[in-house]
């Protein structure tokens, strides 16, 4: 099987290639059989990447411990479930992994299109194909997934297998990890497809908006991936590394929120742009940078070049990923130079009161955290080439820029959807902003009544509680118009109201996500945390709570052994609950693991860390952190995919009674 | 004209705040760790002493003591060694323990007496995926 798996990937390069030389022949040629059979070669690197998939499946399945790989990541004891996901636990599976979502996304490309953007399809083909080429060479000739376990001895190479594996790294066998990296590879490989179609407009020079339609759902489910998969690997790091937090400006961490931040600004100019035919090149910026930093993090995560908390090994990709991105860069800034002349704007802006000048700011201000968060990432490399000193910058840093640029955002969010195109009068600002103006003041002086006196966690709640009244009064005050005219009921009139301009309405859905986890991340500033040694009947306090040491329990299992502290948290005398910290070893890697047992309400977050024993294991040093608001990040984001993919279904066309026959809804705001 | 000039004045004046918290917090020393490696935090000498660093060694087979909450452990690179002593607040991770080699980033600062107070510990596991199968094999 690990032949054959071979022979599928070897000839996987050799297709890519044809694929990608021919669409460019094709473009250049305009024959039509030309694209045709590239077409063909896409689905056919589709099918070889996807039975090479199924072919290290069936290696991990099977425990084939001939093979580095299945040795490196699984052994015999762990369960069937963890060995099939094991395929993207480590370095080369991943890979593998990623040159299949991108021959998967070719294959849909080329099929959506077969019969739509005839000049610029084959382009679109030659740019996605381009990186395909990059990867299978990576998966083929750098990290071979199939590659077996052999030894030099001097004349020869002898293969050999072993009794067991190694097994799947403790950290990896959660629930959050095993999705967290497939979700994330879609959101990065997505941004290949607004990319391509970007690079295609720029090359033939079909610069309307066709390319920005036709990549609109790719460009959200690029972005809805990479939202979705930063906040499980926050989750992830929240549950499995038992420190209490969920993110830790890690440069790994941060590889993944770079692209996500362009694309986020590119969803909102891009309105511009449909609406106004502003911003053409920035757009354009917007999609090539988006790409270009998917692809640096996947270099970052890789490459070691930043020493992260992340244990990948050096893996000697870094020089690969180097040319590659350096070649994009240089093509794709030279072609937008090229083109510079067609992408001026159709209009100028007229007031600085105004819907657009409310998403240049938005643009600007994740231009900033993208500029930011990068310069913290890189300090390290940019400071070693000058001063010789590797010098890295903490959380601090990154929260002091972020959270004014976050705040910043936050409030834009409510504001910028009620300002008018062109210009906005101070009258309508004053009779949209009066009241929830008015009531975060309110809010502000009930906090401070609390006792609440942080500056930052005041601005936050007040411009939280601001965003959501402004987008509610969006939803209430279409919906008793639409009422009116029709007599449906109000929650019917705020349904058919939001199917009719989904898009509009899936943003205002999304902002509302955008807000209560806002409200989460500001929990953060309330964390209190204890740490006690305990044995049998010890108590301790951590506010209003206290937590008893009612036994220590030990268990073996086939793939591990435990120690769990029974640990019951009561407040005044009432018991809550049992919480169940757990301390594993896992015999076949040899490794400790912790589970964390959590406490969690929508009002905070009681999380228990068993972080050691004594010796005689009679006393165990428990860790308890109280984190208000931490669901909510949680659940935001839940509103947030459920936002994305509501933006993402067809508008509904219905016609409404008194207009009779009411114009069709148009898709976007 | 003027309006693009506003837009103008109110985008430097977000530009230049934002540089103004980059820059601020570069000075801040607390946000600041200097990457060394244990030998040269010896070569730094006093200088050593005056800055936020993260050193990266190997940990010491079993150098660690544990007394009560407190820690000490040993980590070291070619000849020189380092002693450690942890005051930070998060457990520690899983697999920092005196049976597995482990690749260790201490962040702390260096205490006069020449032992290395450690707020944050990491610890990368690097022997499991460089282990050598050989002696596994069937």
């Amino acid at each position: 099987m690990a032949d054959l798996g071979n022979i599928l990937l070897l000839f996987l390069f050799p297709v890519s290639v044809f694929t990608m030389l021919i669409a460019l022949a094709a473009g250049v040629t305009k024959r039509r059989g030309l694209f045709e059979a590239a077409r063909r070669g896409a689905y056919a690197a589709f099918g070889l990447a996807t039975f090479a998939v199924l072919a290290l499946e069936y290696l991990l399945v099977t425990s084939d411990f001939s093979i580095e790989y299945v040795a490196s990541n699984t052994n015999y004891a762990l369960p069937m479930f963890y060995k099939i996901v094991a395929l993207w636990a480590g370095h080369n599976g991943s890979l593998l992994l990623w040159t299949w979502i991108i021959t998967v996304f070719i294959a849909i490309v080329a099929y959506q299109n077969r019969h739509k953007n005839n000049d610029l399809m084959p382009y679109v083909l030659f740019v996605m194909a381009s990186t395909m080429v990059f990867f299978s060479i990576l998966s083929v000739f750098v990290s071979n997934p199939f590659d077996t376990l052999y030894q030099d001895l001097g004349n020869q190479l002898q293969e050999f297998t072993v009794r067991d594996g190694r097994g799947l790294n403790p950290l990896l066998q959660h629930p959050a990890m095993i999705i967290h990296p497939p979700i994330l590879f879609i959101g990065y490989v997505g941004s290949v497809v607004p990319f391509a179609f970007a690079i295609a407009a720029l090359i033939t020079g079909k610069l309307d908006a066709g390319w920005i339609h036709s990549t609109r759902r790719w460009a959200l489910t690029a972005w809805g991936f990479l939202a979705a998969g930063i906040v499980l690997g926050g989750k992830w790091a929240y549950v499995e590394l038992g420190w209490g937090g969920y993110w830790s400006w890690d440069p790994v961490e941060n590889a993944s929120l770079l692209p996500w931040l362009t694309a986020t600004a590119y969803l909102h100019s891009v309105m511009i742009q449909e609406r106004k035919g502003m911003l053409k090149i920035w757009n354009m910026t917007l999609v090539i940078a988006t790409y270009l930093l998917s692809i640096f993090g996947t270099f970052l995560t890789r490459s070691g070049i930043v020493s992260s908390v992340h244990a990948f090994s050096n893996s000697g990709l870094g020089p690969a990923f180097a040319v590659f991105l350096t070649i994009s860069t240089l093509l794709s800034i030279s072609l937008l130079l090229y083109r510079r002349k067609d992408l001026k704007p159709d209009e100028e802006m007229q007031s600085l009161i105004s819907r657009e000048s409310g998403f240049l700011f938005n643009n600007l201000l994740f231009l900033l955290a993208t500029i930011a968060v990068l310069w913290g990432t890189l300090f390290p490399v940019i400071s070693e080439i000058f001063t010789g000193d590797q010098i890295t910058v903490g959380p601090p840093w990154f929260n002091n820029i972020m959270i004014p640029i976050g705040l910043a955002l936050l409030l834009l969010t409510g504001v910028g959807p009620l300002l008018a195109w062109r210009h906005t009068s101070v009258e309508t600002l004053k009779r949209s902003f009066g009241w929830p103006i008015l009531g975060s003041f309110t809010l502000v002086l009930i906090l401070i009544g609390f006792g609440i006196h942080d500056g930052w966690s005041l601005g936050s709640f007040a411009i939280a509680f601001f965003v959501m009244w402004t987008i509610v009064i969006e939803f209430v005050k279409g919906a008793r118009i639409r009422s009116r005219n029709t007599d449906e009921n109000i929650f019917v009139a705020i349904y058919l109201l939001s199917r009719k301009n989904t898009r509009r309405y899936g943003g205002y859905i999304i902002h509302a996500a955008m807000v209560i986890m806002f409200v989460g991340f500001t929990g953060t500033a309330f964390n209190s945390e204890t740490r006690a040694e305990v044995g049998e009947g010890d108590f301790f306090e951590l506010g209003p709570y206290t937590f008893t040491a009612n036994h220590i329990h030990h268990a073996e299992t086939e793939n591990y052994s435990s120690e769990t502290l029974e640990l019951e948290m009561s407040r005044n005398n009432q018991v809550i609950t049992l919480l169940l910290p757990e301390k594993r070893y896992y015999y076949a890697s040899e490794q400790p693991s912790t589970e964390v047992d959590i406490y969690s309400t929508l009002r905070e977050d009681i999380y228990t860390v068993l972080s050691g024993m004594s010796n005689d294991g009679e006393r165990v040093i428990v860790q308890v952190y109280r984190n208000p608001f931490v669901k909510l990040i949680w659940i935001g984001s839940f509103i947030m995919v459920f936002g994305t993919l509501f933006a993402m279904i067809p508008n509904l066309r219905i016609l409404t009674k008194k207009a009779g026959t009411a114009p069709l809804s148009k898709g976007g705001e | 004209m003027n309006n693009k000039i506003k837009f103008i004045v109110g985008s430097a004046v977000i530009i230049a705040a934002v540089i103004v918290l980059a820059v601020q917090g570069m000075q801040e020393d607390s946000t600041m760790s200097y990457s060394k490696s244990v030998s040269e935090v010896q070569l730094m000498g006093s200088r050593a002493r005056s800055l936020s660093l993260k050193v990266n060694g190997s940990l010491k087979k079993g150098s660690i003591i544990r007394n009560n909450l407190d820690l000490d452990f040993v980590i070291t690179e070619g000849n020189s060694e380092l002693l450690i002593h942890y005051i930070g607040k998060d457990p520690i991770p899983d697999t920092f323990n005196n049976e597995m080699d482990a690749e260790v980033v201490v962040s702390g600062r260096l205490a006069e007496d020449g032992v290395f107070n450690a707020e944050r510990i990491q610890a990368k596991c690097a022997s499991k995926y460089e282990a050598d199968y050989s002696s596994a094999a069937i």
